[in-house]
Parts: C-alpha cells; sequence; structure tokens
C-alpha cells in the first residue's frame, strides 16, 4: 500500500497511532501529595514535564511508524549508458541441427550435438551477452510464424535463459525469413530512440522473398532506424555471399545470395560476417562487441529500499532524553527515600 | 494492586533503558539467516486448437483453456516464494519446445509474464496434438536442464489423431525419474473446437470428416472397419480427457490434477515430489525488537489510575 509516497507492508499497524497520545492521559508517576498547595510554583518543571510528554509520543509514533515497513517503491531511472539494442533473430530450422564447422561428410552424421550449429550459437551468443552490461536485448520465435517472444529487456537472466532455452531439442521444420524480419522490427515499435538499434541474425542460409515482403522490409527497417547485422554460418568452405571470379555455378543462385543483395540494397547499416569455423564465430561476435559502444539511453530498476530505519532513528533520538531523564528520576528518587 | 511510589519511578527508567537497548538492537543488529524451501519447474502449455474451447472457469467468467492456462501459471508464480525458478515452454504437434530455462520468480516476473503474454495458438507449427509424445520430449528436455526442474504439463489431454488403447507411443525413459505434474483443463462435455488458419486466427470449428477418428494403426489395418464399425465418430470434439491423462501419467510417473481451483494444489502435489533447494534468505529483525520496544512503554503510559477508579 503506496501512503506518503512510501509502501507500507504493514499498513495495519498504523492504525494504531492514537496509542501515542497515551502519555498525556496517564498519570503513573504522579506522586500522592497531601495538599497540593503545597507545591510550589514551578513553570520550569511544567516545560520539562511538557517536554517529556512530547518526547513520549514522539517514541510511540515513531515505533508504529517503523513497524509498519515503510520503503520507497521500486522506480525507474533514466540514465546514460554505452552499448545496443539488440534483437535476436536465430535461425530454428532443422538445418541448424547440423555440426558446424566440420568436412562435408562428418555434417551429416552428428544431428543435434553438442557442436551443432545452433548450439554454437548458443555458446557464443551467451558469452556475447554477458560481456554488454548496458544493452537491451529481445529474442524472436522463429518458426511459421514469428513471434516477439521476449520483448526487449535489460534483465541478463531473462534473455540468457531463452538463448540457453533455443539450443534445447530439436530444429523446427518450417521457418519464415520475411515474417521475423518484419516481427523483429516491431519490437522497436512505440518505443523512444535510444540509441543504435539491431537486429541480430544468426542463420545457416536464406529464403526466398516475395517483392511485396522486400518492400515492407525496406520500408519498416529504414522508418525504424534499425541495422542489421549478419552472422552466417557457412554450410560449403568456399562458398561466399559476395560473387566471386571463381565461383561454382551452383552458388550463383543460392537464395542465401539474394538475401545478402536484398540487405545491402536496403539502404541501411548492414554488415556480413561469414563464420565457416568457429574462430569466425568468434570474431564476428567480438567486431559487434567492439562497434556498438554508442552513447545509449538506458533505464534502471531500483529496486525498493527499506526506510523503517529513519524512524528507528527518530524514535532513537527522541527516546536518549527521555531515557536519561527518567534514570535521573529514579537517581533521584533513591537519593530521597533511600 | 499498587505500586509505589519508587517502584513506579524504577519500573520506568528501567523501560525505558530497555526500549532504548530494543532501538539500538533494531537499528544495527545485521539481519539474520533464515532458509525457506524453493523449487525449480518448467511450466510446459498446450497451445493446440483444442485449447481454444471456452469450457475452463476463472472465477465465474467462462474463459478458453488457453487462457485459463495461463492465469493459472502466472497465478502460480505469483505463490511462489522468490528464490523459486520457472522455466516456460510450449507444446504443438507432438513435442514440446522449451522457450525459457528456469529463471528466478520475482526479479523476472515481469519478462515471464511478458513472454508468457505471446503464448497463442499461432505458434504452433503443425496443427497436431500429440500429448503423450509432447510429454515425453518435455521430459527428455527437462534432464538436459540443470538442476532439473519439475515438469508442470498444462494440457486437455485431447489426441488428435487419437491414439490406440493399447499401441500407444513408447515411453522409453524411466518413470519418475523427471518428477511432473500433469494439469488436467477443461470440463467434461464435449464440444466443438475451434479451427485456426496459417496465421493462428480462429475460423469456424473443426468438423467431423476433417480429423482422424481412429488412431493411424486402426485405420492402417484390414479388419478395421469390422472393428471400429460401432463406434461414435467424436474427435472433432473435445472435452478434458481425465482418464488418458490419469493413464499417460502412471506410465511416465507424473501426478495428475484434474481442474485445480487454485495454485496452491499445485503447489502441494509439487512439493510432495520435487526436490525442494534450501535458499536463505536475509531476515531482518527490527520489526520485532521495535514491536518490543512499544509493548513495554505503552505499559508504562497505559492510564491505571483509569481502571482502578472503574474497579472501585
Amino acid at each position: 500500500m503506496i501512503l506518503f509516497g512510501l509502501e507500507w507492508a504493514f499498513p495495519l499497524v498504523l492504525l494504531l497511532l492514537p496509542l501515542a497520545l497515551l502519555p498525556w492521559f496517564n498519570n503513573n508517576l504522579d506522586k500522592t501529595v497531601a495538599w497540593t498547595a503545597l507545591v510550589p510554583h514551578d513553570p520550569l518543571s511544567k516545560t520539562i514535564s511538557l517536554a517529556l510528554k512530547i518526547l513520549s509520543s514522539v517514541v510511540i509514533a515513531a515505533l508504529l511508524f517503523a513497524i509498519a515497513s515503510p520503503a520507497v517503491p521500486e522506480r525507474i531511472v533514466e540514465g546514460y549508458g554505452e552499448g545496443a539494442e539488440i534483437v535476436l533473430l536465430l535461425d530454428r530450422s532443422r538445418s541448424m541441427d547440423d555440426a558446424f564447422a566440420v568436412g562435408p561428410q562428418a555434417a551429416t552424421y552428428s544431428v543435434g550435438g553438442d557442436n551443432s550449429k545452433r548450439r554454437v550459437a548458443r555458446t557464443y551468443l551467451t558469452e556475447f551477452v554477458k560481456k554488454r552490461p548496458d544493452d537491451r536485448f529481445g529474442f524472436v520465435f522463429f518458426s511459421t510464424n514469428s513471434i516477439n517472444l521476449l520483448p526487449l529487456t535489460y534483465s541478463k537472466d531473462a534473455i540468457l535463459a531463452t538463448i540457453e532455452a533455443n539450443s534445447l531439442g530439436r530444429g523446427l521444420s518450417n521457418t519464415n525469413l520475411a515474417d521475423a524480419l518484419l516481427n523483429s522490427a516491431l519490437m522497436f515499435e512505440n518505443q523512444a530512440y535510444r540509441g543504435s538499434r539491431i537486429i541480430l541474425l544468426v542463420s545457416d542460409g536464406g529464403q526466398l522473398m516475395t517483392e511485396e515482403e522486400m518492400q515492407q522490409i525496406a520500408t519498416r527497417y529504414n522508418e525504424m532506424n534499425l541495422s542489421i547485422y549478419w552472422i552466417y554460418l557457412k554450410s560449403k568452405q568456399d562458398m561466399t555471399l559476395e560473387r566471386t571470379e571463381n565461383d561454382s555455378i551452383l552458388y550463383s543462385d543460392l537464395p542465401e545470395r539474394k538475401v545478402h543483395e536484398f540487405f545491402k540494397g536496403l539502404g541501411i547499416p548492414y554488415r556480413a560476417f561469414e563464420a565457416g569455423s568457429l574462430e569466425e564465430f568468434a570474431e564476428a561476435m567480438d567486431e559487434i562487441d567492439e562497434q556498438q559502444y554508442q552513447t545509449l539511453i538506458v533505464e534502471e530498476l531500483v529496486p525498493h529500499q527499506p526506510r523503517a530505519d529513519w524512524f528507528l532513528w527518530l524514535a532513537l533520538i527522541a527516546m536518549l532524553p527521555l531515557a536519561s531523564s527518567h534514570l535521573y528520576s529514579y537517581w533521584g528518587v533513591r537519593k530521597a527515600h533511600g | 494492586m499498587t505500586l509505589s511510589y519508587p517502584r513506579r519511578i524504577f519500573l520506568t527508567a528501567l523501560v525505558m533503558l530497555i526500549g532504548l537497548l530494543l532501538v539500538v538492537a533494531a537499528l544495527w543488529l545485521p539481519p539474520i539467516d533464515h532458509d525457506i524451501e524453493v523449487m525449480d519447474s518448467l511450466f510446459v502449455i498446450d497451445i493446440t486448437d483444442s485449447m481454444n474451447v471456452e469450457d475452463a472457469r476463472i472465477g465465474n467468467s467462462k474463459v478458453n483453456r488457453l487462457d485459463w492456462a495461463k492465469e493459472f501459471t502466472r497465478q502460480a508464480i505469483l505463490a511462489m516464494p522468490c528464490g523459486s525458478r520457472v522455466g516456460l515452454g510450449i507444446f504443438s504437434e507432438a513435442r514440446s519446445l522449451i522457450l525459457m530455462t528456469p529463471v528466478e520468480v520475482c526479479s523476472n516476473y515481469h519478462d515471464l509474464m511478458q513472454m508468457l503474454s505471446q503464448f497463442h495458438p499461432s505458434m504452433a507449427w503443425v496443427r497436431s496434438s500429440e500429448v503423450s509424445k509432447a510429454l515425453y520430449t518435455a521430459i527428455r528436455q527437462a534432464k538436459e536442464i540443470t538442476p532439473q526442474p519439475t515438469v508442470v504439463f498444462l494440457t486437455d489431454g485431447h489426441e488428435a489423431p487419437p491414439v490406440h488403447e493399447t499401441l500407444f507411443p513408447k515411453f522409453t525413459g524411466t518413470p519418475g525419474e523427471v518428477a511432473g505434474v500433469i494439469v488436467g483443463i477443461g470440463g467434461s462435455d464435449l464440444l466443438p473446437i475451434p479451427k485456426t488458419n496459417e496465421a493462428g486466427e480462429i475460423e469456424g470449428t473443426w468438423a467431423i470428416n476433417e480429423v482422424m477418428h481412429r488412431d493411424v494403426y486402426a485405420s492402417s489395418r484390414g479388419d478395421a472397419a469390422e472393428l471400429n464399425e460401432n463406434r461414435p465418430r467424436t474427435e472433432h470434439l473435445s472435452s478434458q480427457k481425465k482418464s488418458h491423462l490419469e493413464t499417460v501419467s502412471k506410465r511416465i510417473g507424473f501426478e495428475f490434477v484434474s481442474s485445480p481451483r487454485s495454485p496452491q494444489a499445485l503447489m502441494k502435489e509439487m512439493r510432495k515430489i520435487s526436490e525442494n533447494r534450501q535458499q536463505s534468505v536475509k531476515y531482518d529483525l527490527f520489526v520485532w525488537l521495535a514491536s518490543t520496544a512499544l509493548i513495554l512503554l505503552i505499559l508504562v503510559f497505559l492510564p491505571y489510575s483509569l481502571f482502578r477508579r472503574q474497579a472501585e
């Protein structure tokens, strides 16, 4: 419950606040005097007695406030950091279950093993995420219909657990690249521009897209100021995304080349990293890591902070003169009666 | 009983001194460690078409089974103490797909809810629903996660295509090796199943001739016609398949809870079968110390003379 801008764990305790008036309604420490007229008029003692009553009230009230356990509620503070907002787009197709960076024959044997492309991607992405404290990450579920599974979040636990889960089990039979690209851009919809926005695509192939889809992607990516990084996991060592002189005729029409051409022509910042080995994959991740340290507006969640201490201090400060005065009267009375 | 004046002065001074010490202790005594039991779990939610049937209840309103499953998962997460960890997954076709491995519930509550809210029939990659096989994959994948979570599988038990009474998919694991609970969802009346299109939008319902009414074995056998002649054709309708879920849960060593009223019922089952972890939380004693000080002070300031006058 929020009261006076503070969050109270036990707000009902505050209903006991009238107890603070108790010191004004008792005469437990009054001395029975035969005839009050005999007591001399003493303004100082009146003031002291009044002060003690006030102090007692303050102590009781302060303790009640402390017991009700106030806290400053959790809040979001905007600050500046260095990094980027990155949406991860990990290919979940069956071919990602094949082993990464092995000779041409071996690739067909170990399916879904520890060195599958999906697991290798997991290992490097995990490392990458851990290195980047200020980044905000999102994750797209890449299937027939893609879903913005984990909207942009600062929680490293959440994104790492999602990357981890992505490496479990087998791949999916159908994936739709155009849909995934369109959806990942939507992660930034209605979001203030905070700093560089990246779509990080990790895949081992491309898909043909229709003219209409390409048009939509081009418009949306330009509107939202996105950049694309593509880590392309090569299945054939000599195949490159760029045309080469002694190109095999088989490669010229591959969908990945078409996707590459399309990305290049988008008019947005785009880089492709072709990884044929673990080292190359690691280098690609490092290069992205180095490049993407621009100023970024970051939101920091400040957890709720207990503030009972304030009231305990108040109780303590009021209690010190109160306790000393009572100890002093005890000393006085003992001398008189002793 | 009345106390003499010097006594009263003495007691007051004593209380003030103790009270002062208690407040000092409340301010400076470090928090103590307090052990609580937490567990790790993996919630796998059925997102197949039959989950769109509106025969589940939240309070007084009727909702579809998927919404019920999502709301129930949310409440279960809320009911868990901080330090517990929850992962999320979905089931469609013949397999479970883990989407987030277990994360701590309090610090990741927002992200867990964000992901849960995305669960929608359009995520289904194939429009079939083989519950038993999906359970087996959930178990296999739970084994790959450390520490191994308790599987909570939320489903209506509707198998499409149907399974044969004796020729069901084989479970190759050890029953009970992975602890788990099946949460049955849905009512007992057979209702039409909304049909989703490629984009996941609902378009009418599944018609009687659009679904398989016998299992793959029976329909491919020569004597099938004779064998199944008199069986009603109801596979295009769906209800909670309690007896099927009970059978499956026995086979894999899971518990089965049918339409639990509150997450507490599920938690009870889970606590019985899960490996609980001890998690120590810091516990500040200041409330107790300050309360003691307060009670002592109030005893000093109670207007005893009023009581006495009334008694006379």
